[in-house]
């Protein structure tokens, strides 16, 4: 279970539209499709069927799909020709002839290819840029509702636009999720012109906008969103709905009490169509996290009792009063733990009386202390604990930890605690992407997660190869016996590459790594710059510069994605950017996506990979034998195939426990809905 | 989770603002079972019942349609304290509930849900039905009213007036066969006659309908009695392997508080079906045997008493007798939960889950639990095995298709499940490694120990004990027969004559021959002095005749037979024989050497090859004789036939002469086995005790030392033989 939620707070300006002045449309066009389609998701396959489902899934990435879209996208490319002589108005003329057909649902293949050169076109006299066949195949594939794979650096959000223009074209909407909000917005303004030249409108949404403006962006015909927000939207339309079940009765009620009813506060009209950019991040990785939406509850009592239970915490001895499980991750008290705890609480007040409540607030209270660690698991930032993304060392501040665990972390660090949030609705992301009609996405990194994408999302994958045949060079990883080895060789590297003239890009886990390797480097006298904020715009900006020559730049791994990095003048000849990973990440997917940042579009570039035998993945998923016999090695290094086998499973065996864990929040979702029918769908 | 229960559950949002109730018409009772306090939830729409403990109750008696269910929880808390349902049990309640359709929400109905819930209880009895077809239930009528409006008449017998009467009853029954046990014991082979058995079924279908009523009685006497209705809506017929059989759905005693009250439910059937008996016992030994009301009697006497006692009584199954063991140990749902209880102490000694569930709701249930659940397992591999192997006798390939389907409901399916829950159940999610292990380890250790590990081997053949010497005694000579020694007397060679005959002319003869031979004497005498040469001739005439008399003499001792051997002296017609006239040759009767005995002994084609290859002539073999199974003998093979046939050494072997071997019923002699099989002479070695044991013409059952054989390559065998044997 993953045990943060993302949270997101009821607006508090939902008292009525003033209904006299709001004029029908006012409910966006289109909500009954929302309305029509509550909380569908496609239930999961059981038994024998889930059998039969998951059969299939190994057979659907050998389908072979990625010839059959190039040679689609040679198709396509022919066609350019006779676009090229047209007029602005005549494409403009094709373009809206097109919209009719896809709107009326009659499309056949040959328009689809026709569509895709028509964008294409579009794109190089709009902003100059004429997407390549792979682009395009690309662009094929997830018109065909699949995902692609496209290589870091290869131009998605280019790529997007072609599926899109289709998708907007059927008139009910398109959401196209990007990972931030910057991201989101950017996009939108640098492609409002490709769109407005196929006869569409774009919008996009960040977290601070109001309903109304919502409302609108939503009505555009392609809204550039975060998945986030759009999930949040998708919740808070629910709540307003409230217990209305269908179209039915939400009619019903308009009847009744007009402007007043739920259906006119709506935002979003539907999910119909949604291309997801960093598919892997969004449908894979954070895709347990649940998006919460609740209200805050105080309670005085609670927040007295998570401080005194931060205290009785302290006087329990590892080992001795509790247990620590570092690769499940959760804390558990001994007998003589809870003979202690009793004693503590000998005398105190209200629920230290009752051992169940009174064991469950130790634990929490030691499970803050012993595992979540500041610098790595959180930061604190105005006085608030911020966590931090552990796959990505980014920051969430949306984000807390859920059964109190916030609270508990607050406690520890002396700060405010929070007060505690009412839950009004929830929903995993898994299932809010399965609610979508109509889904596709792209990626660096989709291969390793093929068959998890077919059985959760019904994506097949599709590996779109690179446009230049990529010249990066992968080094072998350098193992060390511990970690301050490993430190003292990634310094050592960055200076030597540094005196070549080379850029330099690492990858940390943590905020805690970024900050350690940063002082390292100042008693190294190398200036470098250190990522590890909330501000995307910054983030894109530093690492825009990152190809410059004798740069060096620290990183938590995500940091910057989706911008590109440029190389400097002349480095290129030198060599290219080289990327350092300090850590190898739980998912090998993410590493890859780190490394991808070498060698775009075929540049030419280099990656590797420094790790040590106390990194986290190997203290959490290498048996303990495995890693007794490596730790014989003491401080030096000892890369070698021996070792590369030890990662490789290490990770191996963290995917697989995290995708059981992705597995098991979806059937824990499929048994509420099936159990709690008299409460309603879920929303 | 770290903690057991936690408090919290990050659903709650989606239940705390709802106002639900139990549906108006659910009832509930309260009962105690081990000192705890339940409360059963009775849906009168279906008669469902559902079990609450004490703190679920309180919960779900708390919620009125007006509180919502985040005020009950926290009043819950507040009185009970950590018994009080965490969230998360909270929510799986409710869940249940509704999933009961016991619970009415503030919420508009959720059809499509229940159609889907609908679809699935139907599909679920469907399934159920078709995995059971030796087993299934189809309820035809609602017998309510008619018991309501005959309990007034019959609510009596349930009382302590019927009860007396009852026992004066089964105490007279009882009294009226006493000294006719034997007789009643001798009528037994005839009730599986083929024209006893229409009239054995409508018997049976009688009193099982009479039975099921006492039980639908007895819940609505009880059921007013204690104001609880009592209501029994359900009675159809059982298949029990095919066997078409009242029942009636008697669950309303679930209401009932006395526990006692409950039991009694359980066993009105085999109350009034005694009852029954006793009345039909008394009627058996009143009449004449060989009539109508005679065989009817004995056949309710055979209902009544034996399928009552192998199958109402047994709680192994789920019939009465489980119903009343559950009751009185006050043990409800014994059969689940003792399973469940296994599997617990599996899941957590042996796979070390984490906090499983355990199943037990207090420590004296424990015993019960596991030994119910041991001797219920036990008891159901041999009835399935037995129902499998019976319907695969009675109906051939249409029994494989039945039999089939029992092994995949009874065998691959748990199997199945089990492989299921190793791969991918959560609870093992941080165990799986060790639970898969233990599992391995376990199958590997039986397979090893089974398959590899070599271990004694027998088999078996039924004998025939036969004299190792048998002599056929001829008359020696002509002649009427004076006496003749009894059959089957033992007789000595120097004891007295076995046949004594008479013929006159031979002493006639001899006479003649002697007069002839003082004649030939005379003229010796005379010839001696006056002619030598005639003298000579005439010796040599006296010779001839000397030896004419020896002759005849010997044909005159030969008059009486005399055993040429100790042994036992056998002839068909003994006492007929006096007087009648014998020749030369022709055989008077037998006489069998008993001191050396022959025991030709049959062994099917599996056995019989090995004994061949393994043991061969020469190895000793352990017998025991058929009815005196205390006695040991031991034996030396001496010869085994090397070709099989089918000409049984005796009729005492085959099923038609009371032995375990099936014979060709076109026979008419019983001797001609359907299977082809090996003889296996065995001389039997003799000491004190077995010398008086055994004697020609007994059955015996040999037992063949065979090489040590692991005992899975046994039951292989032992498989193969059964399924070759019906097919």
């Amino acid at each position: 279970m993953s045990i943060a939620t993302n949270q997101q707070r009821m607006p508090s300006d939902s008292g009525p539209i003033q209904s006299a002045l709001t004029p029908a449309w006012a409910a966006p066009v289109g909500a009954w499709r929302m309305l029509a389609q509550r909380g569908s998701a496609p239930k999961l396959p059981k038994g024998l069927d889930a059998a039969w489902d998951s059969a299939v899934g190994l057979f659907v990435p050998m389908v072979p799909r990625r010839g059959r879209y190039l040679r689609r996208a040679e198709h396509i490319l022919t066609m350019q020709a006779e676009h090229h002589a047209l007029s602005d108005d005549a494409i403009k003329e094709r373009a809206l002839e097109l919209r009719g057909i896809f709107r009326l649902g009659r499309e056949e293949k040959e328009h689809v290819d026709r569509a895709l050169a028509l964008v294409r076109e579009v794109s190089r006299r709009e902003l100059g840029m004429e997407p390549y066949r792979e682009q395009v195949a690309a662009a094929v594939a997830m018109a065909d509702g699949c995902l692609a794979e496209l290589a870091t650096g290869e131009g998605k959000t280019l790529v997007a636009t072609m599926p899109a223009v289709i998708a907007g074209w059927r008139g009910r909407g398109c959401h196209v999720m990007t990972v931030n909000d910057y991201l989101a917005k950017r996009d939108a303004n640098t492609l409002r012109k490709l769109y407005a030249a196929c006869g569409l409108s774009v919008a996009w949404v960040d977290g601070e906008m109001p309903p109304p403006q919502r409302r609108q962006a939503y009505n555009a015909d392609i809204t550039y969103c975060t998945n986030k927000e759009a999930a949040a939207d998708y919740l808070r339309d629910q709540l307003q709905l409230g217990r209305m079940r269908g179209l039915t009765q939400a009619l019903v009620a308009k009847i009744n009490h007009g402007g007043m009813s739920g259906v006119d506060r709506l935002v979003m009209r539907g999910l119909e169509n949604a291309i997801i950019d960093e598919a892997d991040s969004l449908l894979i990785d954070e895709a347990v996290t649940p998006l919460i939406i609740s209200t805050e509850a105080p309670n005085a009592e609670q927040d007295l009792a998570f401080e005194q239970a931060a205290r009785l915490a302290q006087q329990m001895n590892k080992d001795e009063h509790y247990k620590v499980n570092l690769r499940y991750r959760d804390t558990d008290l001994t007998r003589a733990g809870k003979a202690r705890a009793a004693e503590l609480c000998e005398g105190m007040p209200g629920v230290w009386q009752s051992p169940r409540m009174r064991d469950e607030l130790i634990v929490q209270a030691i499970t803050a202390r012993e595992l979540f660690l500041k610098e790595q698991q959180y930061v604190i930032q105005d006085g608030k604990v911020v966590i931090v993304d552990e796959s990505t060392g980014r920051l969430m501040p949306d984000r807390s930890w859920r059964h109190g665990l916030h609270q508990a972390v607050e406690a520890k660090e002396r700060l405010e605690v929070s007060p505690a949030k009412d839950t009004m609705a929830r929903v995993s992301f898994q299932k809010f992407f399965r609610m979508y009609r109509r889904l596709s996405g792209m990626t660096g990194t989709a291969w390793e997660g093929r068959y998890e994408f077919w059985q959760v999302y019904k994506l097949p994958t599709v590996r779109i190869p690179t446009h230049r045949p990529c010249i990066r060079i992968q080094h072998p990883d350098r193992v060390f016996g511990s970690s301050e080895a490993r430190w003292k060789a990634v310094v050592e590297e960055i200076n030597r590459i540094h005196k070549g003239g080379r850029p330099v890009l690492i990858g940390t886990r943590s905020v805690e790594a970024s900050e350690k390797l940063s002082s390292m480097l100042n008693a190294a006298a190398l200036k470098h710059e250190v990522l590890n904020a909330v501000r995307h715009e910054e983030e894109a900006g530093i690492v825009e510069q990152a190809g410059q020559p004798g740069r060096i730049t620290v990183a938590t791994n995500m940091a910057g994605r989706g911008t590109d990095i440029k190389l400097g003048p002349g480095i290129a000849e030198a060599g290219g950017l080289h990327v350092i990973s300090t850590d190898r990440n739980e998912s090998g997917r993410i590493d890859r996506q780190l490394y991808g940042r070498a060698g775009r579009q075929g540049d030419p570039g280099s990656a590797i990979a420094f790790v040590s035998l106390e990194d986290e993945l190997v203290r959490k998923y290498v048996s303990r034998a495995s890693r007794r016999a490596a730790a014989r090695a003491g401080e030096r290094e000892v890369s070698g195939s021996r070792m590369k086998r030890l990662f490789d499973k290490a990770q191996a065996r963290a995917q697989r426990l995290a995708r059981k864990q992705r597995k098991s929040v979806l059937k824990s979702d499929d048994w509420m809905e099936e159990n709690l029918g008299f409460a309603g769908r879920e929303h | 989770m770290p903690v057991d229960r936690p408090t919290f559950s990050e659903s709650w949002y989606r239940v705390a603002e709802l106002k639900p109730r139990l549906r108006s018409l659910v009832q509930s009772y309260r009962q105690r079972y081990r000192g705890r306090t339940w409360h059963v939830l009775r849906d009168s729409a279906n008669n469902k019942f559902f079990r609450l403990d004490e703190a679920s109750y309180h919960f779900v008696g708390l919620l009125n349609g007006r509180r919502p269910v985040a005020d009950a929880w926290k009043v819950c808390c507040e009185q009970l304290g950590d018994s009080a349902p965490t969230q998360g049990e909270a929510i799986q309640l409710l869940g249940q509930l509704y999933q009961s359709n016991l619970l009415d929400a503030d919420l508009p109905a959720d059809a499509a849900g229940m159609f889907e819930r609908f679809k699935k209880r139907r599909r679920k009895e469907i399934g159920g039905y078709f995995m059971n077809l030796l087993f299934s239930r189809i309820p035809l009528i609602d017998p309510d009213n008619i018991l309501d409006s005959w309990v007034k008449v019959f609510g009596w017998c349930f009382g302590p007036v019927g009860l007396a009467l009852w026992f004066i009853l089964v105490g007279a029954g009882l009294w009226s066969i006493t000294g006719k046990v034997d007789d009643l014991w001798d009528q037994k082979s005839g009730i599986l006659d083929a024209a006893n058995l229409p009239l054995l079924y409508v018997c049976m279908v009688l009193i099982k309908a009479i039975h099921e009523f006492g039980h639908g009685f007895a819940c609505k006497h009880f059921g007013r009695q204690s104001h609880s209705g009592g209501e029994v809506h359900t009675m159809g017929i059982m298949f029990i392997v095919f066997m078409p059989l009242p029942y009636v759905d008697a669950s309303s005693a679930w209401s009932l508080r006395n526990k006692w009250h409950r039991a009694f439910i359980g066993a009105a059937g085999m109350y009034v079906e005694v009852a029954i008996g006793a009345a039909a016992a008394i009627v058996w030994a009143n009449s004449v045997p060989g009539t109508v009301t005679h065989a009817l009697a004995y056949n309710m006497i055979f209902i009544a008493g034996v399928t009552t006692i192998l199958f109402n009584v047994n709680p192994l199954i789920k019939f009465d007798g489980y119903y009343i063991l559950s009751d009185i140990l006050e043990t409800p749902n014994l059969a689940q939960r003792s399973k469940d209880y296994l599997y617990y102490l599996v899941k957590k000694f042996v796979y070390g889950v984490r906090r499983p569930r355990d199943p037990s709701h207090s420590k004296g249930e424990r015993f019960w639990l596991v030994f119910y659940a041991i001797t219920a397992a036990i008891y159901r591999v041999f009835i399935s095995v037995s129902i499998i192997l019976f319907v695969v006798d009675a109906l051939k390939y249409m029994g494989i298709l039945l039999a089939l389907s029992g092994v995949i409901g009874w065998v691959i399916v748990p199997l199945f499940k089990w492989a299921h829950y190793l791969l991918a159940n959560p609870e093992l999610h941080r165990v799986r490694g060790r639970a898969q292990l233990a599992t391995v380890l376990f199958i590997a250790l039986l397979v090893g120990t089974l398959g590899f590990i070599p271990a004694p081997y027998h088999g078996r053949g039924e004998g025939v004990v036969e004299p190792g010497l048998i002599e056929t005694v001829y008359a020696g000579t002509d002649g009427f027969i004076q006496t003749v020694l009894p059959s089957a007397s033992v007789v000595e060679t120097d004891g007295g004559d076995l046949v004594t005959t008479t013929n006159v002319e031979l002493e006639i003869e001899r006479r003649r021959l002697l007069a002839e031979r003082g004649l030939y004497e005379a003229y010796y005498r005379q010839a001696r002095s006056s002619e030598p040469a005639q003298a000579q001739i005439v010796q040599a005439q006296i010779q001839a005749v000397s030896e004419q008399i020896d002759r005849v003499n010997e044909k005159l001792t030969a008059l009486k037979i005399q055993p040429g051997m100790n042994g036992v002296w056998f002839s068909e017609q003994a006492d007929r024989l006096a007087g009648t006239y014998v020749q030369q040759g022709q055989p008077i009767g037998l006489l069998a050497d008993t001191e050396k005995l022959l025991i030709r002994v049959t062994t099917n084609q599996f056995v019989g090859p090995q004994i061949m290859d393994d043991s061969g002539e020469g190895s000793m073999v352990q017998m025991r004789v058929r009815g005196r199974p205390e006695v040991m003998v031991q034996g030396k093979v001496v010869k085994v036939l090397k070709a099989a046939r089918r000409e049984l050494p005796s009729a005492a072997l085959g099923y038609a002469g009371g032995g375990s071997i099936a014979v060709d019923s076109q026979d008419d002699q019983g001797t001609l086995a359907t299977e082809p099989f090996f003889e296996v002479q065995i001389e039997p070695v003799m000491d004190g005790d077995s010398a008086e044991t055994l004697y020609a013409g007994q059955r015996i059952v040999a037992r063949f030392d065979l090489p040590n054989t692991p005992l899975l390559t046994q039951w292989w065998l032992a498989i193969r033989q059964v399924i070759q044997q019906r097919f």
